[in-house]
């Protein structure tokens, strides 16, 4: 695992790959659904059966598993030891209810109600809560002989405002709701929400100065509410290519005659530039969240597919284990 | 009115930004709102802290009276107003600023797409703007902005809901009997689930909006209808990969469809096709080796290498213009290159300014199709 150049990541609790819920969370358009599938992909590779939790129905994962058809009832295996689901609020609530009325009639009673409608809608937060305690069901979810049905689970979590504001639903809940079966179920919510051992958060960015802002933003704002943080990706990060003394070489032939090779010259000399600028948001990344960095490379290809997430997946593993251990 | 949405990420704060200055520069009275709680605006705008209240951007001004302003949307402090505005008393006032689900429902995020319509309408009503550049919510749905309106005032009418939430009356004819028996029902149900205290804020948060429905009503309907007109015009904002084309294009479809006026499509962060073809490393390598290079094959192969990346940025780039056009025939493109620097100060915003066509027409409506 990398840290921060002189930064020691401020962290309690263990690694992130150690922990079996993981919410991935960032700017919009950082690669938040990429970095959920390669990190569900690496886990399933480590061995650990994974599933994969979409929210909000943006159906990505089906997008990237071309041909898997992510559904909101059974998790759909993705890829061996991965599965897929998306949470579907409607169908989150009336599941809800049923687990709170137990009987079906009553459930069919209330949904059918158009009072029952209005306040689903507008009431604060309740989308978001039947959302995380969608979430917590799969989490806490065992076999008959005890054991958890899913040794990793990701949660592909919408752009930052609205992805703090699911993180934060149940503890608000828990807080308002005076009394009550909806608030007991909000604090054990809760208490999986913000279990810095089994929990954890991850930011994601890119080297880009928005991208980076908004997740030193984010970290801090999540502390705050008590959240787990617990690392924060560099999605994009252009690697070494070229080393600085290789600079006036290429220079040399870059102000020579207009031609492809002294273009790809001026292609190299642009590259060199953007590595030091990528490092030097890394190390920004680093300092502001005092977090580890885990770095994924820019991978440049006319379409974003299935073996992106493999190549993704791959450098997900050496970041967290150089020792090539899962 | 220009309101630029897109998906998130794809440098809407930016290009709204880059609208007004533009439009600022060619001698409007500009104000661009923003609603993203990362407070981006501000970044790209050089200035820190945008308030609610808009402020002017230093260094923005052009000919002739031009000026560019910026605000931060803050729901809550919108929603404030907005109650004191409406309330028909100060005890009613008072009766909603202190309600629980009150405070709850005015901070949350759930709020912001409302209260950024609620702002528009403010901004239309001051009178002293040429144009209202407005950077719309980061939602799941990049139009669920749109319904917002309708939405608050369904529940703040809450017929049903009040009808539920009132105790049976006795001696009611028989057919209000059965719709009170019927309703008390469901509010068992729903006391079940919620406690008695939830209900009872509830109760209490719709009581005190009594008599203000219609002026809700009629706000929501009069912002819907500027929208509509042609004195708005939509601008979406799309990033050069698959998913955000694909949704630039759902996005357009659907503005189309409900019959906003869709000005044009702005292709954000273009990647040029580098010209000529691609290097080959063994003329390179002995160039680079004549230059002093220390390992020129290495050094070779690798330079060609990012030649090629960049040819092929160049291409997907191609790909994703040919598909926005070839969905929305009709709409205007504007592409946007890719900036060498991040667009985090005002001259940088300047550069996608120019690239939007800057010549700043003193109405909204010219920059219709």
């Amino acid at each position: 695992m990398s840290s921060g150049n002189g930064a020691t990541p401020d962290l309690t609790g263990p690694p992130l790959s150690q922990r079996r819920l993981c919410f991935v969370l960032g700017k919009g358009g950082v690669g938040k659904s990429t970095v959920a599938a390669a990190m569900g992909l690496a886990a399933a590779r480590a061995g650990r059966r994974s599933l994969v939790i979409e929210v909000g129905g943006q159906d990505r994962l089906s997008r990237l598993f071309r041909g898997a058809h992510v559904g909101h009832e059974e998790a759909t295996e993705l890829a061996p030891g991965l599965f897929g689901i998306s949470v579907d609020v409607e169908q989150a609530i009336e599941e809800y209810l049923t687990g709170q009325l137990r009987l079906r009639p009553l459930v069919e009673l209330l949904t059918r109600s158009r009072a029952f409608h209005t306040f689903a809608e507008a009431a604060p937060g309740l989308p978001e809560l039947v959302t995380v305690g969608k979430v917590w069901t799969y989490a806490v979810a065992l076999h008959e002989d005890r054991r958890p049905v899913w040794d990793a689970l990701v949660v592909d979590c919408p752009a930052t405002g609205h992805g703090i504001a699911l993180l934060e639903t149940a503890g608000n809940v828990e807080a308002i709701a005076g009394g009550g079966p909806i608030r007991d179920q909000a604090a054990r919510i809760h208490d999986v929400v913000v279990h810095p051992a089994a929990t954890g958060v991850a930011i994601v960015a890119r080297p880009e100065e928005l991208a980076v802002s908004e997740a030193i933003e984010a970290t801090a704002a999540l502390r705050e509410r008590g959240m787990p943080v617990a690392a924060a990706v560099l999605n994009g990060m252009r690697a070494e290519r070229f080393r600085d003394d290789e600079a006036p070489a290429l220079a040399a032939v870059a102000a020579a005659a207009d031609g492809p090779s002294s273009r790809a010259a001026e292609a190299a000399l642009r590259r060199l530039d953007d590595q030091r600028s990528d490092q030097a948001y890394r190390r920004r990344l680093a300092e502001g969240t005092r977090l580890p960095v885990l770095e994924l490379p820019q991978l440049v290809r006319r379409r974003f597919d299935l073996d992106a997430v493999r190549v993704l997946a791959a450098s997900l593993t050496d970041a967290v284990s150089p020792n090539g251990r899962p | 009115m220009v309101v630029c949405c897109g998906a998130g990420g794809v440098g809407k704060t930016t290009v709204s930004a880059g609208v007004g200055l533009g439009l600022a520069r060619g001698g409007a009275r500009v104000v661009v709102v923003t609603i993203d709680p990362a407070k981006r605006l501000a970044t790209a705008l050089g200035m820190e802290g945008l308030a609610d209240e808009a402020r002017p951007v230093p260094g923005s001004g052009g000919p002739g009276g031009g000026e560019l302003w910026a605000l931060q949307l803050d729901p809550k402090a919108t929603f404030d107003r907005l109650v004191d505005r409406e309330a028909p008393t100060p005890e009613a006032r008072e009766r909603i600023l202190e309600n629980r689900i009150y405070r709850h429902l005015s901070g949350a995020v759930a709020a912001q797409d409302y209260m950024a319509i609620e702002r528009l309408h403010e901004l239309v009503d001051e009178g002293r703007w040429d144009v209202i550049v407005l950077d719309t919510p980061p939602s799941q749905n990049a139009l669920d902005f749109l319904d917002s309106p309708a939405r608050i005032t369904r529940f703040i009418e809450g017929r049903s809901l009040r009808l539920l939430l009132r105790p049976p009356v006795p001696g009611a004819g028989f057919g209000r009997r059965v719709i009170a028996v019927g309703s008390s029902t469901v509010f068992g149900l729903l006391e079940r689930l919620t406690g008695a205290q939830l209900l009872r804020d509830l109760s209490d948060f719709l009581g005190a909006f009594d008599g203000m429905y219609d002026g809700f009503a009629a706000r929501a309907k009069a912002i819907n209808a500027l929208l509509r007109s042609d004195e708005a015009g939509f601008v979406v904002v799309a990033a050069p990969d698959t998913d955000a084309v694909g949704q630039a294009v759902a996005l357009g479809r659907r503005l189309a469809h409900d019959g906003y006026p869709l000005s044009g499509l702005v292709l954000n962060r273009v990647h040029l096709l580098p010209p000529g073809g691609l290097a080959r490393p063994e003329e390179l390598a002995p160039a680079l080796a004549t230059a002093g290079a220390a390992r020129p094959d290495s050094l070779a192969g690798r330079a060609a290498a990012t030649l090629e990346e960049e040819q092929l940025l160049g291409l997907r780039d191609l790909d994703a213009r040919e598909a926005l056009s070839g969905a929305l025939d009709g709409a205007p493109i504007t592409e946007v290159p890719a900036l060498e620097r991040e667009p985090v100060e005002l001259e940088v915003l300047a550069e996608i300014a120019a690239a939007l066509g800057a010549p700043a027409p003193a109405r909204p409506a010219a920059a219709g199709p």
